[in-house]
């Protein structure tokens, strides 16, 4: 899967969310993103993971991503289907109140 | 008696030559005992009387010396006399030999003034012969000064002096003293004297280690007392802080989290009572969701401290001890709660059956996921210290400390995590049975806390395991009758 080529951060994030049925931006330092990645990995999905911080451009992302989220923290971040789920927290809301399981089924990226 | 006025007037009954000795005289007794003696408002004290008090007990004077009164030289007092002094006044003129017969008393000898002046407690000299007592009833009290009489407490100076000399006569066997003439009656008497003295002081001695080892105790049963107190939850002043070693923040918590616990208590009762009062399930849904937002407000207020002191939450520091056992990232784990939940909530309908579970079994893997996430972070910051050898300490502490800021991540999840599932728990069953499931939840924690403080107070119970495995224990009991007021298990 390559990198997008579009030169506005933001388009180039909506480019990569698309193109796989589970997508999380991560930084490979970062122990959260270390976590989510196990959520999901634990759940049987398997999720592309771009490394912001082993990309030439990542830092725009990053920024993009913090604008997104109206957030200091710009991972992780999660996509399902080519929508925001959002960060952690969301994640982990959605998963308690039944919402994620059917997000990932109807992606694509789970079945039963 | 005459009055005679104290001071650098000195004693208007002797004569003028002798003025300036008396003052030295009475200077040289103020030490802390005999100031009582001296510096008495309206009271008079005067060495002249003390004479005429020693000279009728027959105190034997040096042989050169038994004419003339003592005091009324001009060169400073004989040593005879100076012996008749209690030690702590001699001193003042240098007379150390005579002083050390009152270590037959069992005190000890170098600091004399401070030893006499702490084994006889001040307003007080104990009288210690049968003469003095014999003396103090029938005389005359129209000076009284501390407890006693004017004149009994010269009596009880002047037994204690003339005991004095004779015992130094006695033991030290000084030429000046007659001592071959002694009869020994009389000397064993005033040895007797001594030793009754002596044993006295012994006995003071020990009653007062004896009181300060029981303060002691008392004090650390407070300490106790007041640990177990806090750990059930009630606001006992400012004094988190006392405890040492705790950040003002994590003070604070402490103390919100008391007063959460208060009020956590007044809604269970509510809820419980409202449960069994059958109320319609719209009235029940307003208390439960008011329970609800009580919990809201514990999250809030971690989340508030969390950001002075994310080591206080997270190693539960805030919990009792026997709560602090099952903490999962700074409180309780989630899906243990569940679990139990569901053997207390019978009967499920099988929908609800599935919710619970689902429920269950998405919090068990948030929580692996959660878990996995910080044991990364923690041999992330174990590589970061681990290291050497360390050229930049300062940067390696930095990036240590920023790796730990990320705790407060994880505490922010885990709680987020918890306040889910209890807003998750109404959606799945009913009112009644989320009331009940509160009230489960709320008897489970005071439980833990109450085996918290009695295990503080008492430790292990003395258990008695019958042959039909019932355990039989006077503690547990005693938890019973307490806990029958918080009684939450039955519903």
């Amino acid at each position: 899967m390559g990198m997008g080529m579009g030169s506005d951060p933001m388009e180039r994030l909506v480019k990569l969310a698309s193109e796989s049925a589970v997508v999380i931006f991560s930084v490979s330092s970062c122990c959260m993103c270390h976590a989510v990645k196990r959520l999901f990995c634990g759940m049987g999905v398997n999720p592309a993971v771009y490394e912001l911080d082993q990309d030439p451009r990542g830092k725009e992302l990053e920024r993009a991503l913090m604008r997104l989220l109206g957030n200091s923290q710009a991972v992780p971040v999660v996509f399902i289907g080519g929508k925001l789920i959002g960060s952690m927290d969301r994640v982990m809301a959605s998963h308690i109140n039944g919402t994620l399981v059917p997000l990932l089924k109807e992606a694509g990226a789970l079945w039963l | 008696m005459e009055n005679h006025r104290v001071g650098e007037t000195g004693l208007t009954d002797s004569g003028p030559s002798s003025n300036y000795h008396h003052h030295a005289v009475l200077h040289g007794m103020n030490a802390p005992i005999s100031s009582n003696f001296i510096h008495q408002n309206g009271s008079a004290f005067g060495f002249g009387e003390l004479e005429e008090a020693i000279v009728p007990h027959g105190v034997e004077l040096t042989n050169d010396e038994a004419k003339a009164p003592a005091l009324f030289t001009r060169s400073r007092p004989s040593s005879a006399t100076l012996a008749m002094l209690p030690s702590n006044w001699s001193l003042r003129f240098q007379q150390t030999p005579r002083v050390e017969s009152w270590n037959s008393r069992g005190e000890s000898t170098d600091s004399v003034s401070s030893s006499a002046v702490n084994t006889l407690p001040s307003n007080q000299l104990q009288p210690e012969s049968p003469i003095s007592q014999k003396e103090s009833s029938s005389a005359d009290h129209h000076q009284p000064f501390n407890h006693k009489p004017l004149q009994q407490q010269q009596l009880e100076m002047a037994s204690d002096i003339s005991s004095l000399n004779q015992s130094a006569a006695q033991e030290k066997g000084r030429g000046s003293s007659s001592s071959e003439k002694q009869p020994d009656a009389k000397t064993l008497r005033r040895l007797a004297q001594n030793r009754e003295a002596a044993r006295k002081s012994r006995l003071r001695k020990k009653a007062y280690v004896q009181q300060l080892e029981s303060s002691r105790i008392k004090l650390a049963q407070l300490e106790q007392d007041l640990q177990r107190t806090r750990s059930q939850g009630f606001f006992v002043g400012g004094c988190a802080a006392a405890f040492g070693n705790i950040s003002s923040g994590a003070a604070m918590f402490d103390m919100e989290y008391s007063r959460w616990l208060e009020d956590d208590h007044r809604h269970l009762s509510e809820l419980r009572t409202r449960l069994h009062a059958h109320l319609s399930d719209t009235d029940l849904q307003t208390i439960v969701d008011g329970y609800i937002s009580h919990y809201d407000k514990i999250f809030r207020l971690k989340e508030a401290a969390a950001k002075s002191d994310v080591l206080h939450l997270i190693t539960g520091m805030w919990m009792t001890p026997v709560e602090r056992c099952f903490v999962w990232i700074g409180d309780f784990r989630p899906s243990e709660l569940i679990k139990m939940l569901v053997s207390q909530l019978d009967p499920l309908t099988e929908h609800q059956v599935m919710g619970i579970c689902n429920l269950q079994h998405s919090s068990q893997q948030a929580e692996e996921a959660l878990t996995l996430g910080l044991e990364q972070l923690y041999h992330s910051l174990m590589d970061s210290i681990a290291s050497g050898p360390v050229i930049h300490e300062m940067q390696q502490m930095a990036v240590a400390l920023s790796k730990l800021a990320n705790l407060e991540g994880f505490l922010h999840q885990a709680d987020n995590l918890r306040q889910q599932i209890l807003h998750q728990l109404p959606r799945i069953l009913t009112v009644r049975q989320t009331a009940r499931c509160f009230l489960v939840i709320g008897g489970y924690n005071q439980r833990l806390r109450a085996l918290s403080s009695l295990w503080a107070s008492h430790g292990p119970p003395e258990v008695l395991i019958s042959d039909d495995q019932s355990c039989q224990t006077t503690d547990l009991q005693m938890v019973m009758v307490q806990q029958s007021q918080n009684h939450f298990s039955n519903f």
